[in-house]
């Protein structure tokens, strides 16, 4: 079970709205690397796993991605508020607006919907332990195509602080990935499939 | 939200980041006493300033609403607005 907590894990306190700006954000709450996909990903995977320290990694991982989508929604609802329909006509938040006015809705930063095919389950520790390092890799990537878009310091200060947590999950991954090969078979030397054939 | 209020805020929300960070490690590095100690000296910390954050400013989570004559869980802000954080 999950408790909530009426709190941000980190600051989001944007002075200006911009909806262009959030048009491309939207894409790390309901793109391919978002942080929907990431926690979804993360807390069905880790049923499949096969010890409680990845069991624990994917937990606490799957739950900060919660508070990551969170934190997404605030900027995306702290950059559209108080705007005037006039003004986004013809600028990249217009499609946006006229399907869901300011609602948050997660979608990829082209319109794309999100799509549970980015969860990617294998059932197999090790194919699902490189796809989350490869997702900590692509969301880490998403963010410095933001950050290399955004000037407005409000916006970036939270957007620094998801992209540094990307970096931390690599980590911690990396460490799952380790401790799932030091349990098998020495003589296994292509690591494959510990999860199901016992 | 007052001066006071953000800035309990912040310390919480900066003890709580520790535990998360020194948490993942722990999954990991279960062995490692200078974490584990870190990790206790953090908890002790957090427990005192969600306690004094209660007290001042209302329930952190659902379980948390302290006063027994008022329902403050739904009092807003919300974490999401700007005059939240």
């Amino acid at each position: 079970m999950w408790i909530y907590e009426k709190k941000l894990q980190y600051p989001v306190k944007i002075k200006n709205p911009n909806p262009a700006l959030a048009s491309v954000i939207v894409s790390q709450l309901g793109g391919p690397d978002g942080e929907l996909g990431a926690a979804t990903r993360y807390l069905n995977q880790r049923f499949s796993m096969p010890k409680g320290k990845v069991m624990g990694i994917l937990t606490d991982i799957g739950s900060e991605e919660l508070a990551h989508m969170e934190m997404i929604g605030a900027i995306l609802y702290q950059l559209t508020r108080n705007i005037d329909p006039e003004d986004i006509v013809g600028t990249p938040f217009a499609g946006y607006f006229v399907d869901h006015t300011t609602g948050v809705y997660p979608s990829s930063a082209a319109g794309v919907p999100f799509d549970n095919k980015y969860t990617g389950v294998k059932g197999d520790a090790l194919a699902d332990l490189n796809e989350d390092l490869a997702a900590e890799q692509k969301a880490r990537v998403t963010y410095d195509n933001i950050l290399r878009m955004v000037d407005d310091p409000d916006v970036r200060d939270p957007i620094k602080f998801l992209r540094e947590r990307e970096i931390v999950h690599y980590q911690r991954f990396g460490d799952a990935l380790r401790l799932t090969m030091d349990e098998l078979d020495c003589k296994n030397i292509y690591a494959f499939n510990p999860s199901f054939d016992k | 939200m007052t001066r006071e209020q953000k800035k309990l805020l912040d310390e919480l929300r900066a003890v709580d980041f520790t535990l998360v960070e020194t948490v993942l490690y722990l999954d990991a590095y279960d062995k490692c006493e200078e974490a584990l100690a870190y990790y206790h000296k953090q908890r002790a910390r957090r427990e005192m300033l969600a306690k004094e954050y209660e007290r001042l400013y209302g329930p952190l989570t659902a379980a948390g609403n302290v006063s027994r004559t008022s329902w403050d869980w739904t009092k807003e802000p919300f974490p999401w607005e700007y005059d939240a954080n």
